[in-house]
């Protein structure tokens, strides 16, 4: 459906994009994150028309967003990171100037407009002026207006910052309805734990290039496995940390309270050696477990540039 | 029917707003206000005088239009100056280049939104310019050649007022450079042109100044008001010292080739209008 290969920018001398590559399949809601400054609003403008690459290719429903830009302009529906609203402008009126950007007049326009108000729950605040919505309504209402045309790729920048959790909440839904209609959505996003919640695939960039890419379930099992283990150790917590600085696989050993946080690499089997390992040496221990995966941890371990073994860190 | 739908939405904006009235209201109640007085100046001096002077009511009509050729230089680059640099601030821009539309019909749909104002002034202006008509002296063609003018002038105005809107991110800057490049273009050129006359001879160069003045709105103006009101086809100040240049042969054909020459700059600045704002271009400079 989209799908990007080695793409390149410059902003003079800087590179923002080196080489991204993307891919997202048909009906998916991918999640697009990374660090401040990782290439994510450049991809965006670059998707929608709004930049042009340095290098690479860029496909979307198999058009090229350079060369077939009229069609590519169909395909999507963009709601950026800001709101984008005009001062004394009815929301009918907002959204039926968008539908006639895109070619749609009249008693179409109007049709299209009532349904996709409703949808995101605005249908009573038509004849409001669109100053005079909240926060959270203007986003649903930018919303609605990037599915005007009805696109079947939506591509989304941060349009959750800046919201209340209840509207939040209420975005969230509203994803969930557009996955039911097969849009496929590109969302990106700071805030992990949504992203994780609805997101079907996952795409981490940083350096403007894609680090880790595939299905949200995938990678969270892959990342089960990186997970910290927890150690609660009751009694001979030198001991512990004896066996655990001689083991070759763990990584890095975090001392918290009680508990020892250790960076293990070895899998299950390994897991099992080192408990008996110290159950043995007389390590009295009320807890050994993997810390659950999830996405803000993926995050985490991919963008901590902390390199080299870290054998004591006191919290 | 398909209008373009910058076009419509800012129409409906500015029919919301207090502004369009009121500057239709302040500009003819100036224009109004100086019509009259000096008309009732003019019955006054034939109440006591007993003599009627007809030329007096041609000085009206050279006074109102003049009026209102200056209140368009004042007026045309603030209504567009603002127009696409506002779209920036509101950050409305990049939405509406997401669409179908293209830097062209947005840029269109902008220019043709300020010329309808502008056009709206004008035509209601014109009964009160047409206040001479009662004692005569002007006739209907007079009138739309005057009309032509002061067309050109909006569009040259508003040409200018959107290029400065597309380069410039800040509308305030945009203005002041609006401004700035109205006041060369009518103050500058001509002092240009006096400096080349102040050293003296008939070099080249100084041929090529008189050209600018071409470009020069209020000289055009000059010329159909010295045409209408003074009954002289050609401008005496450029006539003394191009006399034998190569500057000459333009002369007894200035209005057509100002007016040529302003629609130029005109397309020319909307040709840079569009290409600032289409974001897919390659930059050429950055402000």
């Amino acid at each position: 459906m989209l799908k990007i290969e080695g793409l390149k920018k410059m902003y003079g001398r800087a590179t923002a994009l080196d080489g991204l590559s993307m891919h997202v399949r048909e009906g998916a809601l991918y999640g697009f994150v990374g660090p401040n400054g990782a290439g994510k609003t450049t991809t965006i403008k670059i998707l929608t028309g709004l930049l042009l690459p340095d290098g690479g290719s860029v496909t979307i429903d198999g058009a090229d967003v350079v060369k077939d830009r009229g069609k590519v302009t169909e395909s999507i529906g963009y709601v950026p990171d800001f709101f984008g609203v005009y001062d004394n402008l009815k929301v009918s009126e907002y959204m039926e100037l968008f539908a006639a950007c895109y070619g749609l007049y009249g008693l179409n326009a109007r049709r299209r407009t009532e349904t996709l108000l409703d949808q995101v729950g605005l249908g009573e605040k038509e004849d409001y002026y669109v100053d005079g919505l909240s926060r959270g309504m203007k986003q649903r209402l930018c919303l609605a207006r990037a599915l005007i045309h009805n696109p079947p790729i939506l591509i989304m920048d941060e349009p959750t910052s800046g919201l209340d959790p209840r509207t939040r909440y209420e975005f969230k839904e509203i994803l969930k309805d557009l996955r039911e209609q097969e849009k496929t959505v590109v969302i990106s996003s700071h805030i992990l734990s949504e992203l994780s919640e609805i997101c079907t695939d996952i795409g981490i960039v940083e350096e403007g290039k894609m680090v880790l890419e595939g299905a949200m379930d995938d990678i969270l099992s892959q990342i089960n496995v990186r997970s910290p283990l927890m150690i609660s150790v009751y009694r001979n917590r030198e001991k512990a940390l004896d066996i655990l600085r001689n083991n070759s696989y763990a990584e890095t050993i975090t001392i918290r309270q009680n508990d020892i946080m250790v960076g293990f690499t070895g899998d299950r089997e390994e897991e099992a050696a080192l408990l008996q390992q110290m159950i043995q040496a007389g390590v009295m221990i009320c807890g050994f477990m993997r810390e659950r995966g999830n996405l803000e941890s993926v995050f985490m371990q991919i963008t901590d540039h902390e390199e080299g073994r870290v054998l004591l860190r006191e919290d | 029917m398909k209008i373009n739908p910058v076009y419509q939405q800012e129409s409906r904006i500015s029919a919301r707003s207090f502004r369009l009235p009121l500057i239709i209201l302040l500009c003819n109640s100036i224009l109004a206000l100086v019509a009259l007085l000096d008309m009732y100046s003019m019955i006054s001096q034939v109440k006591t005088t007993a003599e009627i002077q007809y030329s007096s009511f041609l000085s009206l009509y050279v006074f109102a239009a003049g009026m209102e050729f200056v209140l368009l230089l004042l007026i045309v680059p603030a209504l567009t100056s603002g127009s696409i640099s506002g779209e920036r601030e509101r950050q409305t821009l990049n939405l509406l280049l997401t669409t179908r539309m293209t830097p062209g019909s947005i840029v269109i749909g902008k220019l043709l939104v300020s010329l309808s104002t502008v056009f709206l002034l004008i035509i209601s202006s014109f009964p009160i310019l047409s206040l001479v008509f009662i004692y005569g002296g002007v006739t209907v063609t007079d009138m739309i050649v005057l009309l032509c003018c002061f067309s050109s002038t909006a569009l040259l105005g508003g040409c200018i007022g959107l290029c400065c809107s597309s380069v410039f991110k800040r509308s305030t800057i945009a203005t002041t450079a609006s401004y700035c490049v109205m006041a060369f273009l009518v103050f500058g050129t001509m002092a240009l042109w006096r400096l080349a006359s102040a050293i003296g001879g008939t070099t080249q160069g100084k041929e090529g100044l008189a050209c600018l003045l071409l470009a020069n709105p209020a000289v055009t103006f000059g010329t159909v008001i010295k045409s209408q009101a003074g009954h002289v086809r050609r401008i005496p100040f450029l006539e003394i010292w191009a006399e034998g240049s190569s500057v000459s042969p333009l002369i007894p054909y200035w209005l057509a080739f100002s007016m040529a020459v302003q629609l130029l700059l005109a397309f020319l600045c909307l040709w840079i209008a569009i290409d600032q704002v289409n974001p897919r271009r390659k930059r050429r400079w950055k402000i």
